[in-house]
């Protein structure tokens, strides 16, 4: 009886459009958490190596970019699936 | 009476004027009418339809065509009015050619034969994206459905959109780049030595069938993670921008949210501009020049 209710209660157009707005909510926050890190990482280790070698900076800067867009594109990975799942 | 800093003052001056907004205009709640995804929306302007294929114009075309357009002719016009004493324009094109010839070309095809075989395609590469991407920010008049009278005329209302915020164009260049740098990879060792190059050297019994497998999926993500990664920068930007300017206000019916979001547009716009356009231009070519590179070295 009272899975029955669970069940029609799920099936129901608002709790699955509630559950879409999550996904993308909580899937893209979670995504950019890990993207925020890795970037920070980046900067991170950048500013250390430029502090002990002020000579290397110009060849740091291209692997800097390099890899702050690949680790930012990880956050995009999140939310366009997190778009995926809102609009399909 | 020691001033209070500027910065307080601002702050202040801006929850003023949002109480100010909010007393005035309150609220109209919800508009159930405005559909943000409406602006990625693609309607056919001039519909074409050959062998069931739709090759309709519509918005994502006119930007294709005008990227392709104004990098050819920008190019072209440089290149015939090259002076001695550069001016302005000469010198940031001259950069761009620095950056895409040394840097990007130079710096990862450590053999010169082939960098300087690859740097017309990888270059291209780079100011066509470049371009694409810029002119994404620029408001052009392409919103059809949506239309503003102006002294009894209908005016599209001006849009932004990029040929990169959809899928289709950064998946067909991506999908050149893939058959480009595993041509080229068959090309100098072969086809059974590229497959070769795919196991590291040293490896041997039972690693060998796995890694290569491994190396293959890694091989065929290349598609997915180049093409996606152009296009949800560029479609996360424009969403940015359109959910900051104006969307989230006319969405929740809310005019007071309008003095917080436009002051966070602002700085989001200047950052897609300054960096996401160029810096996705930059990527989508150096990962080129490196995955031509890795499959043309000797070993792995």
């Amino acid at each position: 009886m009272e899975l029955g209710v669970l069940i029609a209660a799920i099936s129901d157009t608002g709790i699955s459009d509630a559950g879409k707005a999550i996904a993308l909510g909580v899937g893209a926050g979670l995504g950019s958490i890990g993207a925020g890190i890795g970037i920070g990482l980046i900067f991170a280790s950048e500013i250390e190596s430029v502090a002990r070698q002020p000579e290397m900076r110009n060849e740091l800067q291209s692997i800097r970019w390099l890899g702050f867009a690949l680790t930012e594109a990880v956050a995009f990975y999140t939310f366009i699936f997190g778009l995926i799942a809102f609009f399909l | 009476m020691k001033r209070p800093p500027i910065w307080v003052l601002a702050l202040l001056g801006i929850v003023l004027l949002t109480a100010a907004v909010y007393l005035i205009f309150g609220s109209s709640g919800k508009n159930e009418a405005f559909q943000p995804q409406e602006e990625f929306r693609l309607t056919p302007w001039i519909s074409i339809h050959i062998a069931g294929i739709d090759m309709s114009i519509n918005k994502a075309v006119l930007y294709l065509f005008l990227a392709a357009a104004l990098t050819c002719w920008a190019m072209v016009y440089i290149a015939k009015r090259m002076q001695e004493h550069p001016n302005k324009i000469q010198t940031a094109v001259e950069l761009s050619y620095d950056l895409t010839r040394n840097n990007i070309t130079r710096g990862n095809l450590q053999d010169p034969v082939l960098a300087t075989k690859w740097f017309a395609f990888i270059a291209t590469l780079f100011f066509f994206i470049w371009f694409s991407n810029l002119l994404g920010y620029l408001p052009l008049p392409t919103n059809t459905h949506e239309k503003i009278d102006i002294f009894g005329v209908q005016v599209p209302a001006l849009g932004i959109y990029a040929a990169t915020a959809n899928i289709s164009i950064p998946l067909v260049l991506t999908l050149v780049v893939f058959v480009s740098y595993n041509l080229e990879g068959i090309r100098t060792h072969g086809f059974r030595g590229y497959l070769k190059t795919f196991v590291p050297a040293g490896i041997t019994g039972a690693g060998v069938p796995f890694l290569f497998v491994l190396e293959l999926i890694s091989n065929f993500v290349r598609i997915i993670s180049l093409s996606v990664r152009l296009f949800a920068n560029i479609l996360a930007g424009h969403l940015l921008i359109l959910f900051m300017a104006g969307g989230l206000v006319v969405l929740l019916g809310i005019p007071a949210l309008g003095v917080l979001t436009l002051l966070m547009a602002i700085p989001f716009f200047i950052f897609e501009v300054a960096l996401v356009a160029t810096l996705q231009a930059f990527i989508f070519a150096t990962l080129t020049s490196i995955y031509i590179g890795g499959a043309t070295a000797e070993g792995h």
